[in-house]
């Protein structure tokens, strides 16, 4: 038991530069990560740390911007300042979180079909070769159509609701998630599936116990990616539509150049992806806590 | 499980085997004319330069790949017939463990595979690592990461341990250390283990008999009885009996470690 560590004497944090403790020299284990450090910082120590920054550099940002468009005399319908789109956003501020719900349903509907039949159709691809040549260039024309192009066609098919938008934020979120599940799925240890194999692991039983947890990373970073295309999707296809959500407002707000209106909408937005986001990114943390991804930032 | 064999079935029986791999650049021919057999409970070591096809044989007769020539029985049966019925337990030198699953995770995959069950603290216990059964294998050393391959391979009750360079990456310490674990589990248990090397120390200090491989296309040249006493233990290495058998198997492979 020459490397082997009693049980109480978990091994310290790997920080670099620490002096290593006697009881680590006489063990010749390596220790990579330990359970708390893979996990990041603590939540408080997270918020100061991580959110701090970034709030004091938005204050001081609108700040300058607040001063500049009053040094330079700026027509409000050309920039507005900060305060001029903070009034016109608690002017009615139902008004923004009803279209911005809408948007977000649309978005995390869209994303949920576009990935859920992408990650289905990898699934499939994985295992066949035939039909991962025969599928793969139908998911590149979904991918090269420009969305814009085929938004007015699926209002047209769908009508006035939820449809058009939800197919177009599911389009254009399709390829992302179809490609990365695909190097997933495939990406799997070979000596982890000759082992399986060698106990007669079913097809079913290689997927489930190897295939799929293998593939998480990959299938995670791609919504990363497509988290803000969701939204994109969504808004252009409001856009269109002209009857709801967040692109209605922006219809409306540029045809009156109300452009405080304009800017509150555009922030709703970019909250909703960075929320968005950051949810990804904290699922991914949990869930991918044994991956080499997570060590770092 | 699979008693109802005679104990006279060898473990391994392998006569004429030949593999040929076939690659762009032309045909290798990896393994040529092998004959071996390992008897019921025995304990045999194979060692040869590297690239001398021992892998290919052991993934032979895992039924991961069908020889190109001859036959391979595991227990009287083709390599593939025997993996339905869960007789052979597999450790290679990089284990694959699932970095996803504990220790004790990745011990039970292999009874959820296979639909066996077995007491896993036992079995971890067994290996000397109780202590570390909610580790990840990432939290792990090289050393303990081969005693959780040890576990899993043993964990559906196999009767015979197919072991490709199993203990290879360690350092010396660990290696002697799992090796002689190995032994007491070989001893209690009573499993055939073939067990491939490229030290021949290691191979003497094993095995009941230490069989030498010729460089590409793999063949036997030698088949050496070791006679040396069990129960063994590293006393045994500062032996002069222990030092002869060593240097046999070293003169048959021509001089070379």
């Amino acid at each position: 038991m020459s490397e082997a560590t009693p049980p109480q004497s978990r091994p310290p944090q790997s920080r670099p530069g620490a002096v290593p403790e006697l009881a680590d020299l006489t063990d010749s284990s390596e220790w990579v990560t330990t359970s708390s450090t893979r996990r990041g910082l603590p939540p408080t120590r997270e918020i100061v740390g991580v959110v701090l920054p970034a709030i004091v550099a938005a204050t001081v940002a609108l700040t300058l911007w607040e001063i500049w468009i009053s040094v330079r005399d700026i027509k409000e319908y050309m920039v507005p300042a900060p305060r001029a789109i903070g009034r016109a956003l608690l002017d009615d501020p139902s008004r923004f979180v009803e279209a911005g719900s809408i948007s977000l349903v649309h978005a995390l509907g869209g994303l949920g079909f576009g990935g859920g039949a992408a990650f289905l159709l990898a699934v499939v691809m994985a295992h066949s070769r035939p039909l991962e040549r025969a599928l793969y260039p139908l998911a590149i024309l979904v991918k090269v159509t420009p969305v814009v192009a085929v938004a007015p066609l699926f209002l047209i098919w769908f009508g006035f609701n939820a449809w058009p938008k939800l197919l177009v934020a599911a389009m254009i979120t399709f390829f992302p998630v179809l490609v990365n599940a695909m190097t997933g799925l495939r990406s799997i240890d070979p000596t982890s599936h000759d082992f399986l194999r060698a106990l007669n692991a079913s097809r079913w039983q290689v997927f489930w116990k190897l295939r799929l947890p293998a593939s998480l990373p990959y299938v995670l970073a791609a919504l990363r990616i497509s988290v803000p295309l969701s939204l994109i999707g969504a808004v252009v296809a409001e856009w269109f539509a002209a009857d709801s959500g967040v692109g209605q407002i922006i219809v409306i707000a540029s045809g009156e150049l109300d452009t405080p209106v304009l800017f509150g909408a555009v922030f709703v937005l970019a909250l909703i992806g960075v929320t968005f986001t950051g949810t990804i990114a904290y699922i991914e943390r949990r869930v991918l806590f044994w991956h080499e991804s997570s060590s770092g930032v | 499980m699979t008693a109802t064999h005679a104990p006279s079935v060898a473990a391994v029986d392998v006569s004429g085997l030949g593999h040929q791999y076939v690659a762009d650049a032309g045909a290798v021919q990896a393994l040529d004319g092998l004959d071996l057999r390992v008897g019921d409970g025995e304990f045999v070591a194979l060692v040869g330069p590297s690239g001398c096809g021992k892998s290919t044989l052991l993934r032979i007769l895992a039924g991961l790949l069908a020889p190109t020539d001859g036959s391979a029985l595991v227990r009287g049966d083709a390599p593939q017939v025997a993996l339905t019925s869960h007789a052979v337990g597999l450790v290679t030198q990089d284990p694959g463990l699932l970095p996803w699953r504990t220790v004790s995770g990745n011990v039970s995959l292999v009874l959820e595979v296979t639909g066996a069950s077995a007491d896993v603290p036992e079995l971890l216990g067994r290996v000397g690592i109780d202590a570390f059964a909610d580790y990840h294998p990432r939290e792990l050393s090289g050393g303990m990461r081969q005693r959780v391959a040890l576990a899993r391979a043993l964990a559906h009750g196999p009767r015979l341990l197919l072991m490709d360079e199993p203990f290879g990456s360690l350092d010396e310490f660990s290696r002697e250390d799992i090796g002689l674990e190995l032994l007491r589990i070989w001893e209690r248990d009573r499993v055939s283990i073939l067990f491939v090397t490229h030290s021949i120390r290691e191979a003497v200090l094993l095995a009941d008999r230490v069989v030498v491989m010729s460089a590409a296309p793999g063949r036997i040249i030698a088949d050496l009885p070791v006679q040396l006493p069990r129960p063994r233990s590293q006393a045994l290495e500062q032996t002069p009996d222990f030092a002869a058998a060593v240097a046999e198997v070293r003169r048959a492979m021509g001089g070379r470690e």
